[in-house]
């Protein structure tokens, strides 16, 4: 134990600074990752036997919306809240000395969130996507980010030196860019409505934000950081890496009037988000570059493969790299014209929530936890059961989404509608989702539990 | 103490540290203008795979915005609109009036009251009151020989001045005179037009006799 605080003394002092924070904002996105899941399995026993669990709280429309909500509020934006903070106070040496004030933003958060969930089971939600928590939330849920989420803002403007890292980029413009559009979308969507049709359209511009500028610029950032750090080579074509940054945040904002074709919005409009759908492909390409050639040079593959975080994030990278393909193709008008109300895009959704952005999550938490808490993790079985349970699940939750979905398309569009099929396959993986993050969150929670009992000892030493 | 358990990342060093690895990327990304050894075709091939999508990006949204108008929502409705545009046709007495001036007011006056003895009036005249066919087939195909308007005899000779107008000015025309100088008849469509040039097709000009057969004066 002293050989390893002796190995870690350089960074021990920003370590322990942000332990507190990092551990808080880590232990609330395990306790939502857990209930999420367990959400998961309810909805889609329900789906399956409609007559399961027959009470009002837990009608399957609530259990959806309450189970999507704690998804991306719960579980990841609190686990990006804290690697975003550790990840740029490590890139810019920045002294995190005000981690009360982030732990604070957080309490408020997470209670908020309690409350907005509380909200949607007795049945007072409104019907935008995401957006489903009563309105008093919003305005509370954005201040509390500003004072949990806003620092790696505050860390990049007070970098000592001139140079900056893609990792950085991407992180600051996600942390800086999601109270801005979360505000607008309240505003003109609960607050002010906007007239007619710019309401929803002004609704799914918030949810392609959401999924895009927030949790995927976060882990984009996440990954631009891990792939040269823990293969300790520098990225492939990096020079390309500014141009895939622009181009995403420029073309991301504009993509969601394609998840609105056949809607009564202007054609124009329609066409613009068909054309950002298909310009995604420019940093697509880039980050494939970045990530995938840096991976294939010396055996980055089987590096990566054996290590414990590596392996998520370059599992992330490459649903990044198939969601960002297959969006540009199945958003275009004649897909969209068969697959538009089936659960195909539910199983794009899926791919860059959970395939990319939740990978790259659980990537970074096996780097940093023990760096953080200065304990090993308790049990290398957990770690596989994790790995396989959620990797297998991934894969044939997504193929059963897309092609069920295409076939639900099909069937449709010859006037044959039928039952939607896979019922049987998303309780199989629900449950598989939920047995894997069980194993995280045991041997998370282990972990931390050692490191902060550690901790305790040496300060007594 | 946990040395019984595989602990990849534990063992292994730091990885790269964060200063270096910020220093390193930073170079890569100044460094990137000069020319090197065994320069890479990726750029410049990327550059190009970029521009073809701009370019796509361009063609598609002239080809499918609707011409950016607040009012078109569907692909398939302007383009139908479009092609509809002249077959939606308004009557409309005020171009008919310029057509008038410009191709029949020569002999019949922009008074409409004709010449005495030589040109007959249109004003007030049963020729243009009444069935449309029987105007336009005069306007189309002219009309030679001794006729009666309103107790006068003329002997004229019109010439086929329809042969050089299209469906539309010929029914804005008739229109301006059915509904000019106090005449009270129906506007004039330009299928009409249309039906009663392709039953013509060949006919050279009417006489009365004719014409009067064909459609008979409609009484007061």
């Amino acid at each position: 134990m002293s050989q390893e605080s002796s190995h870690q003394r350089p960074d021990f002092g920003r370590e322990t600074a942000l332990r507190g924070p990092f551990v808080f904002f880590f232990v609330a996105a395990l306790v939502w990752l857990l209930a999420a899941s367990a959400l998961g399995l309810i909805a889609a026993l329900k789906l399956w036997m409609p007559s399961f669990l027959n009470c009002e709280w837990l009608t399957y429309g609530r259990v959806t919306v309450v189970q999507k909500n704690l998804f991306i509020y719960g579980w990841a934006t609190n686990a990006l809240l804290a690697v975003n903070l550790w990840l740029l106070s490590r890139l810019t040496s920045f002294e995190f000395r005000n981690g009360w004030i982030a732990v604070f933003g957080g309490l408020v958060w997470n209670a908020t969130l309690i409350y907005g969930v509380q909200q949607i089971f007795a049945g007072f939600l409104n019907g935008f996507s995401l957006l489903e928590m009563p309105r008093e939330v919003g305005p509370v849920l954005a201040i509390a980010f500003l004072l949990a989420g806003f620092w790696p803002v505050v860390a990049f403007a007070r970098r000592p030196s001139g140079h900056t890292f893609a990792a950085q980029w991407y992180v600051v413009g996600a942390s800086f860019l999601f109270p801005i559009f979360y505000l607008i979308a309240q505003l003109l969507v609960l607050w002010c409505p906007a007239s007619g049709v710019v309401q929803a359209l002004v609704a799914s511009w918030f949810v392609q934000n959401l999924l895009q500028l927030w949790l995927a610029a976060s882990a984009l950032g996440i990954a631009y950081y891990f792939i040269p750090k823990v293969l300790e080579r520098p990225l492939a074509g990096y020079y390309l890496a500014t141009v895939g940054f622009w181009t995403f945040f420029l073309f991301a904002g504009w993509t969601a009037p394609a998840t609105l074709l056949g809607s009564p919005i202007p054609v124009w409009i329609q066409s613009v988000g068909v054309v950002a759908m298909v310009m995604s492909i420019v940093p697509i390409i880039i980050t494939a570059i970045n990530f995938h050639g840096t991976f294939a040079q010396n055996g980055g593959w089987a590096n990566a493969w054996n290590s414990t975080s590596l392996r998520w994030v370059a599992l992330g990278t490459i649903s990044f790299t198939f969601v960002g393909l297959l969006r540009a193709i199945f958003y275009t008008r004649g897909y969209s014209a068969i697959i538009r109300f089936t659960e195909f895009y539910q199983g794009l959704d899926h791919l860059l929530v959970y395939g990319f952005v939740t990978m790259v999550i659980f990537g970074a938490a096996y780097f940093i936890l023990p760096r953080v808490t200065g304990a090993l993790w308790p049990s290398v079985k957990l770690i596989h059961v994790h790995f396989w349970s959620v990797t297998l699940a991934l894969i044939v939750s997504t193929l059963v989404s897309l092609y069920g979905g295409y076939q639900t398309g099909l069937d449709l569009s010859k006037g044959a509608p039928q039952m939607i099929g896979g019922g049987k396959a998303h309780v199989l993986t629900a449950a598989a989702f939920l047995l894997g993050h069980a194993a995280f969150a045991l041997n998370a929670l282990g972990l931390i539990f050692r490191g902060l009992t550690s901790a305790e000892n040496r300060q007594h030493d | 103490m946990n040395d019984r358990h595989r602990q990849p990342d534990r063992q292994r060093s730091e990885g790269t540290s964060d200063g270096r690895l910020v220093e390193i990327h930073a170079q890569i990304a100044r460094e990137k203008e000069e020319p090197r050894e065994g320069f890479s075709l990726t750029p410049i091939f990327i550059v190009f795979l970029f521009c073809g999508f701009g370019f796509w990006a361009g063609l598609y949204l002239t080809r499918n915005s609707g011409d950016f108008s607040a009012s078109a929502f569907d692909l398939d409705v302007p383009k139908a609109s479009a092609s509809a545009g002249p077959a939606v046709f308004e009557p409309d007495a005020a171009k008919g009036e310029k057509l008038f001036v410009a191709n029949c007011a020569a002999c019949h006056q922009a008074t409409g009251l004709g010449m005495p003895g030589a040109f007959p009036p249109l004003a007030g005249s049963p020729w243009v009151a009444g069935t449309d066919e029987r105007m336009i087939k005069i306007i189309l195909v002219g009309l030679a020989g001794e006729v009666e308007v309103k107790g006068a005899k003329f002997n004229g000779n019109m010439p086929n001045i329809g042969a050089g107008l299209k469906d539309a000015q010929i029914a804005h025309i008739a229109t301006y005179v059915r509904s000019a100088w106090g005449n009270q008849g129906e506007p004039v469509m330009d299928t009409k037009v249309a039906e009663v040039r392709k039953a013509l097709a060949g006919h050279g000009q009417f006489s009365p006799q004719e014409i009067l057969k064909a459609h008979p004066l409609e009484a007061k």
